[in-house]
């Protein structure tokens, strides 16, 4: 049996992207792997996912278990089976 | 017949829809991103071009402008690409977290999408040209012109470092033209391979810009038919070719003529578009690029008849009006007598169905104009 994947959130402007889904299952160790994992089962996502160099675009922000991930965190960032993780963006503004 | 508009906002696409002209159905798509150009193939598909600071580029389709679908693919600069300074500096408003500051080349909006010869072409900033075969399913850069060796001479407009124009020549496959803020006018006569810088008769942006890429073209229109007239929107005047872009002569009779803030005199916009049926072209000029609003306040059209001198369309049109007219936001349905469509700065969208003669308000409210294109079926 398989572990339990884990759930991604995604925000109002990227669930248009998914047929209206606000939520996607991935599998994955870590937030970088459960993005590639997403990349690659929906490429359409993906390229809202990565930029030009193969990087999680810089103004995606994740909460998981209470905390704020930045891009550049996402691949120390270890997951467990069953992890929801939100993503979201960096918002301008007051 | 059915008349309808593409229009691009900062938060979506305003789609109307009329089968007189007179009374018009409106439907907001693509809630949340900034809508910026669109394009109709020859067997009746809509492209629809997105950017998000957050989120990139991407392309959605539709066969009947209601259901639309994100394509896969999207234009896209190779990892090893470097970038404009500048025109980082420009953009670095959205770049949160320093990412420019490693030098990439990015695609970080779609200024013009362009279908012709069986193809569509994208014009993207940071200024480049891509091309895709296979109905937008994948893309491919067109060196030719990406890597031009000008190139790093180029220097971004106040909007950036953007190709935003793409003409073609019905014709002549291998014949196409690109305007780039603010690095001039471009031709390629085969197919892409090579491409020539066509600015001879305009000056630079200003004086220190190189004389042969540093010009400041706004829009171009002409006739794909007759392709080798041509009609450019300068930031330094209107100008017209009749040689496919290899020389150029203000026409500037009849238009009001502005000093812009380097104390150069000329008549300033950025929108141009041209009905077919009638070859009569239309600009809508803004007041110099200090105040970039309607000479006190009269919003109006000026259309050429002839190709040399203008005449200004006000009829229906505000007289207290201090917005805009983008680039990109003038269109022409080419029914006859044709029909002109163009939408403001302030969210407004103004049409006419007698080559301007007069003019209604056809849609409010909306967010910043963008783009508005006009198709018929």
């Amino acid at each position: 049996m398989s572990a339990e994947p884990v759930r991604v959130q995604l925000p109002p402007v990227l669930r248009s992207v998914m047929g209206g889904e606000r939520w996607l299952a991935a599998e994955g160790s870590s937030i970088a792997a459960v993005l590639a994992d997403l990349a690659r089962t929906h490429p359409a996502l993906g390229l809202h996912l990565f930029d030009e160099a193969g990087a999680i675009r810089s103004n995606i922000v994740f909460l998981h278990d209470g905390e704020m991930v930045r891009a550049r965190e996402a691949a120390s960032r270890r997951l467990k089976p069953g992890d929801e993780v939100v993503l979201t963006n960096a918002l301008a503004g007051g | 017949m059915t008349v309808s508009l593409i229009v691009g906002t900062p938060k979506g696409a305003a789609i109307l829809r009329s089968q007189d002209r007179q009374s018009w159905q409106e439907q907001f798509v693509l809630r949340g991103w900034p809508v910026t150009a669109s394009a109709r193939d020859d067997r009746g598909r809509s492209y629809i071009a997105v950017n998000s600071p957050n989120y990139g580029v991407a392309l959605h389709v539709s066969d009947d402008l209601v259901d639309w679908r994100q394509l896969a693919s999207a234009p896209r600069y190779r990892p090893e690409d470097r970038g404009n300074p500048e025109h980082h500096r420009l953009v670095a408003r959205d770049d949160f977290t320093g990412l420019l500051k490693d030098g990439g080349r990015f695609v970080d909006q779609i200024w013009n999408l362009h279908w012709a010869h069986g193809a569509l072409y994208a014009g993207v900033s940071e200024a480049g040209l891509f091309v895709s075969r296979d109905r937008g399913e994948s893309w491919q850069p067109i060196d030719g012109f990406n890597e031009h060796p000008s190139r790093p001479g180029w220097t971004p407009g106040f909007g950036g470092l953007g190709a935003h124009t793409i003409l073609s020549d019905r014709n002549n496959p291998n014949r196409m033209w690109v305007g780039v803020s603010a690095a001039g006018f471009f031709r390629t006569d085969d197919g892409g391979k090579t491409w020539h810088p066509k600015n001879k008769g305009v000056d630079p942006a200003v004086d220190a810009a190189p004389a042969s890429t540093g010009q400041c073209v706004h829009s171009v229109t002409h006739d794909p038919a007759k392709a080798n007239v041509l009609y450019r929107q300068e930031h330094r005047g209107v100008h017209r070719s009749d040689d496919g872009g290899d020389t150029w002569q203000v026409i500037e009779d009849g238009l009001p003529v502005c000093e812009l803030s380097d104390g150069h005199h000329c008549s300033f916009g950025f929108a141009s578009a041209i009905d077919l049926k009638s070859g009569h072209v239309f600009v809508v000029p803004l007041d110099g690029d200090n105040f970039r609003f309607p000479r006190n306040g009269q919003l109006a059209v000026y259309r050429s008849r002839d190709g040399a001198r203008w005449e200004p369309l006000t009829k229906g049109l505000p007289s207290n009006c201090y917005t805009a007219v983008l680039r990109g936001a003038l269109s022409a349905d080419q029914m006859d007598p044709g029909g002109l469509y163009f939408g403001t700065a302030s969210g407004t969208v103004y049409a006419s169905s007698d080559r301007g003669e007069s003019w209604r308000e056809i849609a409010s409210g909306l967010p910043r104009v963008m783009s508005v294109d006009a198709y018929v079926s």
